[in-house]
């Protein structure tokens, strides 16, 4: 029985890597998603180019500037005092421009008469970009306003993400490829193999062989597996390397991970029992993951979501693969990985226990 | 007889038919397409459930050993497939794999003759080549019986007789083969024993010699181009004979009548062209039997074993 597996497997084996499409596909796609969304997103997480004009030039405009420098978020770039501004902006195409008035020393001159002074922030409000230039720069204003009503710094300014440990968006988002990758690769291997070997009678001709059933479904599940986990692999390297991403496959990972691929397995094998022109079965399978790629939160946290489109994600299986892989991977929250895992796993059962009941091995 | 397996089918397709296979011999069903050929045998090879009746392969139960009896025989399924992208010699071992023992790759390949295409990819073959592959993993689990499911449909002549060539080497090594076809020819050259089947029945069933002497219409002698003088001169010796396109044939009744014809030829001073003599075929069994055509007629000779060329010179 182990033998006939074995023999099984590496018959798909030899044929995934003689298929070199096929092979680059499965692990170009989720590599493809983690570069391009990785780029869309990690923008915001770099700094922003602030252009100044200092017409007032004086300690206390080089303190103040200093001071918005240090929040590291910015990155100065000075304008000479006698430049036209407009043309300037035009000519360089400029987003977001802090123009400092020459009354501004003055307004730190205790006892003088005049103590208000306006900085001027020149910005285009359709520029995410700009409007957290002018939240920086108002952060270091408020400070400085501070410090001059009770001459002590009583309230500081530091830059930090929402999460602690400084979780950005592609570690939220490589989780979710790899609970797609499981998905995808499971889904549309066993719905073109099954379509296929029955449509050019290769199952007619195992079926004729002492091979069952259950054996052959095993072969192909454990190669599944194998295809998966190299996927996975190939996502978590370059994760890494390109975004430095920090996360391990823990024990609830690798379970679910597992379990999923048995739960998408099955799916397509359902799929196939009842769609049987290859082509057909494909957009099927299509029609189904397409919509459970969007909708299950992996590109965008399902806090995101209106309510009623949170209530469909809430019944998809995707999106507990894709909780379970992030609370574990990333958050390292294992209670509430473990929970996700367990609906997974309550997902697969249902489903492999109908894919064996609906894929009729015997031709009537 | 050890080899012994009976159905008593009573599907639609196959309707209450009983039959024996010996040991050692090659059994070929034989009728056109939808008859019931492929379902019959896609019982004996356990891949369908019957309505009723009994079945034994190999003196075992189809319905309750169907593992055994999977072990012990080989199957070339209609439109036979192998994985496309594994060569010759590993889709036969692939096959070999899903056995407990199996025969050595290299040496089924020498048996259908594949030596050249061995690390060829099997999508790269062409038809005929495909059916060897198939002959070829039929026999690797060295089964006692091999059926074979119109191994040769969608074949062109020469391809056929390859794949005919395989067969008949089959029998050398003692298997017993179950053939299904809708060549005539094909079952006439290869089998001991044929049944023609029809609508699920049989309508004949015998040694292809057998059912043609019971259901054949006996020899024929086709005279072309006859004159008027020889028209004449045969027709009144023989009223009921067919007049076609210039030719005139006549069925030869017995061993004299042939004799009768030339001599009734010579005499009446007349010109022709050619006497030809035609034995009856399985086909003219089942047009006469059903009224109606088989597709697929062959319409290629088939040739006999080369004659020995007389050696010349030295002796």
């Amino acid at each position: 029985m182990a033998n006939r597996i074995i023999v099984a497997l590496k018959g798909e084996a030899k044929g995934f890597y003689r298929n070199k499409s096929t092979m680059f596909w499965t692990v170009a796609f989720p590599l493809l998603l983690i570069l391009l969304f990785g780029a869309i997103f990690s923008a915001s997480g770099g700094t922003y180019d602030l252009y100044v004009q200092d017409l007032s030039d004086s300690q206390a405009s080089h303190q103040f500037l200093e001071a918005v420098n240090l929040t590291g978020s910015v990155n100065l770039k000075y304008i000479d005092r006698q430049a036209n501004l407009d043309q300037y902006i035009k000519d360089n195409s400029l987003s977001a421009v802090l123009v400092v008035p020459t009354n501004f020393q003055m307004a730190f001159v205790p006892g003088a008469g005049n103590n208000t002074t306006q900085l001027t922030m020149r910005m285009d409000p359709s520029q995410s970009s700009s409007n957290v230039v002018f939240s920086i720069v108002s952060a270091v204003a408020n400070q400085a306003n501070l410090a001059l009503a009770q001459g002590s710094n009583v309230i500081t300014m530091g830059r930090a993400d929402i999460t602690s440990a400084g979780f950005n968006y592609i570690d939220f988002f490589i989780p979710g490829v790899i609970a797609l990758t499981t998905m995808t690769t499971t889904i549309f291997w066993m719905v073109s193999v099954m379509t296929r070997y029955r449509n050019n009678g290769i199952f007619k001709k195992l079926t004729t062989t002492p091979i069952t059933r259950m054996e052959w479904l095993t072969s192909q599940i454990l190669w599944q597996l194998f295809v998966v986990f190299l996927s996975i692999a190939v996502i978590m390297v370059v994760g890494m390397l390109a975004f430095n991403t920090h996360m391990s496959l823990t024990p609830v990972a690798i379970i679910t991970i597992v379990l999923s691929s048995a739960l998408f397995s099955s799916m397509g094998m359902i799929i196939a029992r009842f769609i049987k022109e290859e082509e057909a079965a494909s957009a099927a399978a299509n029609a189904i993951t397409f919509p459970m790629m969007f909708l299950a939160g992996i590109f965008f946290p399902l806090s995101m979501f209106p309510s009623w489109l949170a209530a469909v994600a809430n019944v998809l299986p995707l999106t507990y693969v894709g909780n379970a892989l992030r609370d574990s991977m990333v958050y390292d929250n294992i209670a509430s990985a473990t929970n996700n895992m367990l609906v997974v796993a309550g997902f697969t059962v249902v489903l492999f226990i109908a894919g064996i009941l609906f894929s009729k091995w015997k031709t009537e | 007889m050890r080899d012994l397996f009976k159905t008593y089918g009573n599907l639609k397709a196959v309707d209450r038919i009983s039959f024996d296979v010996n040991a050692g011999e090659v059994f070929s069903l034989l009728g056109p397409n939808g008859a019931g050929k492929t379902t019959t045998v896609e019982i004996l090879e356990c891949l369908r459930p019957l309505t009723s009746g009994e079945v034994k392969v190999l003196g075992m139960d189809v319905n309750r050993d169907a593992n055994k009896i999977k072990r012990r025989i080989g199957v070339l399924p209609q439109d036979f497939n192998a994985f496309d992208l594994l060569t010759v010699k590993e889709n036969i071992e692939f096959f070999g794999g899903m056995y407990d023992k199996s025969i050595d790759a290299d040496e089924l390949i020498d048996a259908v003759d594949l030596r050249e295409k061995r690390d060829e990819y099997f999508k790269n073959l062409s038809g005929g080549l495909k059916q060897r592959v198939g002959v070829a993993i039929s026999m690797v689990n060295d089964p006692e019986i091999v059926f074979l499911d119109e191994p040769t449909t969608g074949l062109d002549p020469k391809a056929r007789r390859d794949v005919w060539g395989v067969i008949r080497s089959m029998k050398t090594k003692d298997k017993t083969v179950v053939l299904t076809t809708h060549y005539m020819e094909e079952a006439e050259v290869l089998s001991d024993r044929v049944g023609i089947i029809d609508h699920g029945k049989f309508i004949a069933f015998g040694t292809p010699k057998e059912i043609i002497d019971k259901h054949g219409s006996g020899s024929r002698c086709i005279i072309s181009n006859c004159d008027d003088r020889c028209l004449a001169a045969l027709q009144g010796q023989w009223p009921s004979a067919e007049k076609n396109n210039g030719e005139i044939i006549i069925r030869l009744e017995s061993k004299n009548s042939l004799p009768e014809v030339i001599y009734t030829l010579d005499r009446s001073g007349g010109n022709y062209e050619q006497i030809q003599v035609t034995r009856p075929t399985l086909e003219d069994v089942f047009l006469s039997l059903t009224g109606k055509k088989l597709v697929g007629v062959e319409t290629e000779p088939v040739r006999g074993k080369k004659k020995k060329k007389g050696r010349r010179g030295v002796d």
